[in-house]
């Protein structure tokens, strides 16, 4: 064996170590220990505070809201797509309120017209629609065939 | 960015996806597949001199070695610059997904460097280098003695030994360089959801656009390199590697039409938004950039050059402006796949639209600063390996080659 190459092998061989040793210090422990991804990560988005709670805890408080809407129209959409997550309000329901938009901007989210939805889902025309008054005044949002507000 | 996505909707066509308003593949995109293109077409051109022992063309073998290493170390910048976390870059080396082609290039890419180029470079420039490191002094002395690795040995028989190593380390680097730039072909070929992409031939018409466009660069450079160092240019060579050109690009031609002509005949699903992008959408950038000025005119160039008629004076400005058009037309040729793979919506019922920045990430002067980069690497390499000092051993003859 020749000098040179014995040399070029030692300058390969040792880029190698330094690329598992590299690696060893940079791939997390934990990596791979599901699949392709940090095993720790799980077990930290599990220590993570929960931010929603379910429309059967609601019940405890809003059961009138709860019966209404669960007939109705909306009984498909959570309490928690309008009110947002809403776990913290229920541990503590006076210091943390719920969120409450009323607005017509908030209903025409789902609602105003638009070609990409599909064409079985009820859609207005925001322009013209109840004439300008706020969609609650008319429909009741718990149950949207209810007419006359809450 | 989003003022420009307000702008991209004006120009909007037909139906297309609400995900398809941004094209997500940039110009970036398109120079990566280009500058990988550059690097396996240089590295084929002086695989090809050393193993077929083309005498005429050797002027230009360690030129094109050293012009596909700088090219390589680019490679990857564009793709680094597009992802913007290059801090993550080796994680992809560091834990590779054996299912992922993107993967799969990091090693292709580390072996192709490490033990194609490097080692094939080393090898054949260890006689110099052993040479000059006992004749230079300073950073370059200091330089050369790191790279002779201490062994000093350049007896003809350990020569022999070198050439044949190196011979060998062509033979495992021409199908390398081949892989290195099918699989980029692969990865869009891979693409069923997009007619415009989908294709098996894909991977093989990248590689021979590469090789049109490596032949291209080494001439040019060539070509360029003599002027500047105010040597005759060996006309013999530039002949015999225009010649090349001319049949690469006959072949890639062939290939380009079989991919049209497969296209037409099947009349499969979005043949018709095909029609349409093809003499609308990219009218300018594909009929006329990539087939008339990238292809066609060259052709025609190079074809005159052959027939004899045409003094040496001439023959040069006919191969400037050929291999000149050849290197846009194959840039074209990689904008119209990427982009045109884009702007053509799966609804098969409208187009999107690119507009390139001129500043900022994903832009012109990010992409055309890329493309200078590998121009001054080369410029270095040059200097600290000169090319054209000794003929090398392979080739047993007399004449200077400068
Ligand atoms: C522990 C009982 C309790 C639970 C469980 C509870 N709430 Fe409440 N919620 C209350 C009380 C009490 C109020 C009145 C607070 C106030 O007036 O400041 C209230 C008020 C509200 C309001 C009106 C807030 C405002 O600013 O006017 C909304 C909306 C609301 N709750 C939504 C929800 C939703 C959605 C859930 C289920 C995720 C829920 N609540 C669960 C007790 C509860
Ligand atoms: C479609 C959206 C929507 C859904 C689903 C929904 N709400 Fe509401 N909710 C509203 C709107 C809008 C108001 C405000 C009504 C108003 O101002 O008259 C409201 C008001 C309330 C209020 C009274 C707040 C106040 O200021 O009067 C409570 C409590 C409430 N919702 C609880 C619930 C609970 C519990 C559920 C699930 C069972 C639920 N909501 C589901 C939209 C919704
Ligand atoms: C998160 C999306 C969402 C929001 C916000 C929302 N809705 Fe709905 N709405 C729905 C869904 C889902 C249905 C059920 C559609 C179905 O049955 O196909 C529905 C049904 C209805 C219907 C009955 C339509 C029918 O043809 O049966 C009315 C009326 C209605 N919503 C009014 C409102 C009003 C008023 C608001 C604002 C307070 C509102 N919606 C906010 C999702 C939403
Ligand atoms: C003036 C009272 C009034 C107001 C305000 C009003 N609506 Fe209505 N809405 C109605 C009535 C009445 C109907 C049933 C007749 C119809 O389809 O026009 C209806 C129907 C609907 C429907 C069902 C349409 C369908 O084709 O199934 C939706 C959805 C709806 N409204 C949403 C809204 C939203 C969202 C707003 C606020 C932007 C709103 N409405 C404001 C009175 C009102």
């Amino acid at each position: 064996m020749r000098k040179i190459h014995i040399r070029v092998a030692m300058v390969y061989i040792t880029a190698a170590i330094l690329f598992l040793i590299i690696r060893s210090f940079v791939v997390p422990p934990t990596f791979g220990e599901y699949d392709w991804y940090r095993g720790d990560s799980v077990r930290e988005i599990m220590e993570l505070p929960p931010q929603h709670a379910n429309a059967t805890v609601c019940k405890d408080c809003h059961s009138e809201r709860y019966d209404l809407w669960s007939g109705g129209a909306h009984s498909t959409v959570s309490c928690e797509s309008c009110h947002g997550p809403s776990y913290s309000h229920t541990k503590d329901p006076i210091i943390v309120s719920a969120n409450v938009d009323n607005s017509r901007e908030f209903c025409g989210l789902c609602h105003a017209q638009n070609p990409s939805r599909p064409a079985d889902f009820p859609q207005i025309d925001m322009d013209t629609h109840g004439n300008g008054n706020l969609c609650v005044v008319c429909h009741n949002p718990h149950s949207p065939w209810v007419f006359g507000g809450e | 960015m989003s003022e420009i996505l307000w702008e991209v909707l004006n120009h909007i066509e037909g139906f297309i996806y609400p995900n398809e308003v941004e094209v997500n593949w940039s110009v970036l995109i398109a120079l990566y597949p280009y500058i990988t293109g550059l690097v396996a077409g240089a590295f084929i051109v002086a695989s090809l001199e050393r193993v077929f022992k083309v005498e005429a063309v050797k002027p230009t073998y360690r030129l094109a070695l050293l012009t596909a290493l700088a090219f390589l170390l680019a490679a990857p910048l564009p793709l680094v610059a597009h992802l913007g976390h290059p801090e993550r870059a080796l994680e992809i080396m560091f834990t590779p997904h054996l299912t992922s082609a993107m993967a799969g290039f990091g090693f292709v890419y580390a072996w192709y460097l490490l033990i194609v180029l490097l080692l094939e470079l080393g090898y054949d420039y260890r006689k110099d280098v052993v040479k000059w490191a006992q004749t230079a002094t300073g950073f370059r002395g200091f330089l050369y003695r790191i790279l002779t690795m201490g062994d000093y040995d350049i007896s003809e028989e350990t020569l022999k030994k070198d050439e044949k190593l190196v011979g060998i380390i062509t033979v495992i680097g021409l199908p390398s360089a081949a892989f290195l730039h099918g699989y980029v072909g692969f990865i869009f070929g891979s693409v069923k959801a997009n007619p415009w992409w989908s294709s098996p031939l894909m991977p093989i018409i990248f590689l021979f656009s590469a090789m049109v466009s490596g032949i291209a660069l080494v001439l040019l450079i060539y070509m360029a390199s003599t002027k500047l160092r105010g040597k005759e240019m060996d006309m013999e060579c530039v002949d015999t590697l225009a010649g090349y050109l001319l049949y690469t690009y006959i072949l890639d031609l062939g290939l380009e039409f079989m991919e049209i002509a497969h296209l037409l005949y099947t009349q499969e699903e979005g043949i018709d938004a095909i029609l349409i992008l093809i003499n609308d959408k990219l009218f300018v950038s594909f009929i006329i950039i990539q087939i008339f000025f990238g292809t066609l005119i060259p052709i025609t160039l190079l074809v005159l050059s052959k027939t004899g008629l045409f003094r040496a004076k001439v023959r040069k400005f006919f191969y400037i402006s050929a291999s000149l058009l050849t290197l846009i037309g194959v840039f074209a040729m990689r904008w119209n796949v990427v982009i045109g793979g884009q702007i053509l919506s799966k609804t098969f019922r409208g187009y999107g639209y690119y507009i390139m920045p001129l500043f900022g990430p994903e832009s012109l002067t990010l992409a055309l600063a890329i493309m200078v980069l590998p121009f001054i690497l080369l410029a270095i390499f040059v200097k600290l390996l000169p090319p054209w000092d000794e003929p090398p051993l392979w080739m047993k003859t007399e004449r200077r080659y400068d």
